[in-house]
């Protein structure tokens, strides 16, 4: 295959690779001054990250709590907080990261599945300050225990409803991840690598956990400033960064009003298509790099990757080819594995993957024995993928109702549950409307029960309090009125999108 | 509500709420919680302040906090243009 350049390390090969806090000693040794962590104006050396890191688990040691029991760490994006994960790692726990911008009763249920201990999170100062999660073993009736020692760090899926599911990542699993990305970017611990995406996102593990673990510098992006495309830019060539990894937001903002980048030198698009005008934009605001599409998801880390030329942009820029030991099959209407070219599921298996979701029930079918016969356990993607005659793979969109509203897989159906679990509504329809910025945006249009008030702002409330903020629709239209209905009789959700991209309700 | 806060919600309801039932949006009401207005929408109501105000770009800090609510934005219109008088 031509595109197994650089240093990759084959699946099952005896390559020791240093566990993470253990490279960090040795940067923090080798290189104390080298800045790890870069945020706003503050700057994190390897001698106060691996020392802070050192304090925190030293704190924790003092608290006495279960090391069989994870903690639950906020992700937020600061060098405090990544800090204190790898403090939690060093003090032998596992770590439960949920989103920081999870609604208080999702994170109760999420800590509460996993069995965790105590909420903690940390101040820029290095202060502690923890508080008790409730047990509920009724939450957690149906959930594996989380093992520290195979899996110290658990994320969770963005989920479109109130309660991502939760995905321990394998520590070999990173070792291997790391590997391959320092060998398929060609990265050093020279490198400065933009860390645009949340902390609790799968892309950290190359953005800021495989820089750490190369000793290179993160370069860690506020989520309040992550569509100011001046302050984007700003920092690019501040810290000369070169890589950025991102969803096609993140791009966009990169080129916006002609903006050039010499010091880039690999640009990584994932999460979502990225448009034609875009990757040839892309090609003159970073005339250094290269270009990688990279295709993956928080389950089995990246599969596919793609090195896009820039200068040949066609209308779809594939997903390529699998990564050295990743094993890829279409599966057609039937099930029936499919040989050579055709369209079907993709169904992946990775050297990065997790075992499965903490939630036991949630495996079943989700990952499955290979279909081939093989020993692997595959992952079914949901995703629909063509292979042409060339080997090459083109994503196609999903078997089911999920959208990417501004890069984050959100399930159209589960919005709409929530909202019909509203007492006062009597039916809603979601629908996605594509949109230049975000990819798509969610339209809700609801009736509300005869006799009620109910309005757009008050269904907002309750969708915010139990969904994530990209899943709550951006317009809601509230009446009284019936919703149309197809021939079947089911709610016309062409009809109710037709009228809203017109700019008038169904 | 001021007649600066009432221009400030009537560019709110206009840009991010067209043609919602918006009786009950109060002064307090958390746009950006509430998924109202996104990080791209925080943007646009920059843009949009800075033209019809006239504070400089560069003096409108994007903290969320600022433009929370239709209060949090006119309070922070009221303090800029006061100090920049």
């Amino acid at each position: 295959m031509s595109l197994s350049h650089g240093l990759v390390h084959e699946v099952g090969e005896t390559v020791p690779s240093p566990r993470l806090f253990d490279a960090l000693a040795a940067h923090a040794r080798r290189r104390p001054d080298q800045v790890a962590l870069i945020r706003g104006e503050r700057r994190m050396t390897y001698r106060r990250l691996v020392g802070l890191a050192e304090e925190l688990a030293g704190a924790l040691d003092g608290l006495g709590l279960d090391r069989r029991q994870p903690l639950c760490v906020p992700a937020h994006k600061t060098p405090e907080t990544i800090a204190l994960l790898i403090g939690a790692f060093r003090a032998g726990y596992a770590v439960l990261a949920p989103s920081p911008e999870l609604g208080p009763a999702a994170r109760a249920a999420l800590a509460a599945q996993a069995r965790c201990s105590r909420t903690l999170t940390v101040d820029d100062r290095g202060v502690i300050d923890t508080a008790p999660v409730a047990p509920d073993e009724q939450a957690a009736r149906d959930f594996d225990t989380a093992d520290p020692a195979a899996a110290p760090l658990l994320l969770t899926t963005s989920g479109s409803t109130g309660t991502p599911k939760i995905v321990p990542v394998p520590g070999d699993g990173f070792d291997r991840f790391a590997d391959w990305a320092t060998g398929r970017f060609r990265l050093t611990g020279q490198d400065t690598l933009l860390s645009y995406a949340p902390l609790n996102f799968d892309l950290s593990l190359l953005d800021v956990w495989t820089a750490l673990r190369l000793g290179a510098r993160a370069v860690l992006v506020e989520q309040e400033y992550s569509a100011d495309a001046r302050h984007l830019q700003d920092l690019i060539t501040r810290h000369e960064v070169t890589l950025v990894q991102g969803v096609p937001m993140l791009h966009r903002l990169l080129v916006q009003d002609g903006a050039v980048h010499p010091a880039v030198r690999t640009v990584v698009f994932t999460g979502d298509a990225l448009p034609e005008a875009l990757l040839r934009q892309l090609g003159t605001a970073c005339p250094g790099a290269r270009f990688h599409n990279v295709f993956g998801c928080t389950e089995t880390n990246d599969s596919f990757a793609y090195d896009a030329d820039p200068a040949a942009a066609g209308a779809q820029t594939p997903i390529g080819r699998p990564l050295p030991g990743v094993r890829a099959l279409l599966l057609d209407g039937q099930g029936r594995v499919l040989d050579g070219p055709g369209t079907g599921e993709l169904l992946v298996t990775t050297p990065f993957q997790t075992a499965g979701y903490l939630q036991r029930s949630r495996n079943e079918g989700v990952f499955v024995a290979a279909p081939d016969g093989g020993g692997e356990v595959f992952y079914r993607t949901g995703d629909l993928v063509t292979r042409d005659a060339d080997g090459l793979h083109w994503l196609q969109g999903r078997t089911d109702f999920q959208v990417k509203v501004r890069g984050v897989r959100t399930n159209v159906q589960e919005v709409e549950n929530v909202l019909a679990a509203h007492p006062e509504v009597a039916e809603a329809a979601v629908v996605a409307i594509p949109d230049p910025e975000a990819g798509y945006r969610l339209h809700a249009q609801v009736t509300r029960r005869p006799g009620t008030s109910l309005t757009s702002l008050r269904l907002r409330s309750h969708s915010a309090e139990r969904l994530p903020r990209h899943a709550i629709p951006s317009s809601v239209h509230v009446g009284d009125a019936p919703l149309p209905r197809t021939s079947t009789g089911k709610p016309d959700r062409n009809l109710i999108k037709a009228a809203r991209q017109k700019g008038k309700p169904a | 509500m001021t007649s600066l806060a009432d221009e400030i919600r009537g560019y709110v309801v206009a840009e991010f709420l067209d043609g919602e039932d918006t009786a009950d949006l109060t002064a307090e009401f958390d746009l950006i919680d509430n998924g109202v207005v996104d990080s791209l929408g925080v943007v646009r109501i920059v843009s949009h302040l800075s033209r019809t105000y006239a504070i400089p770009i560069d003096d409108i800090p994007l903290t969320p906090d600022n433009f929370r609510s239709i209060g949090a934005i006119s309070a922070f219109v009221e303090t800029t243009t006061k100090t920049a008088a």
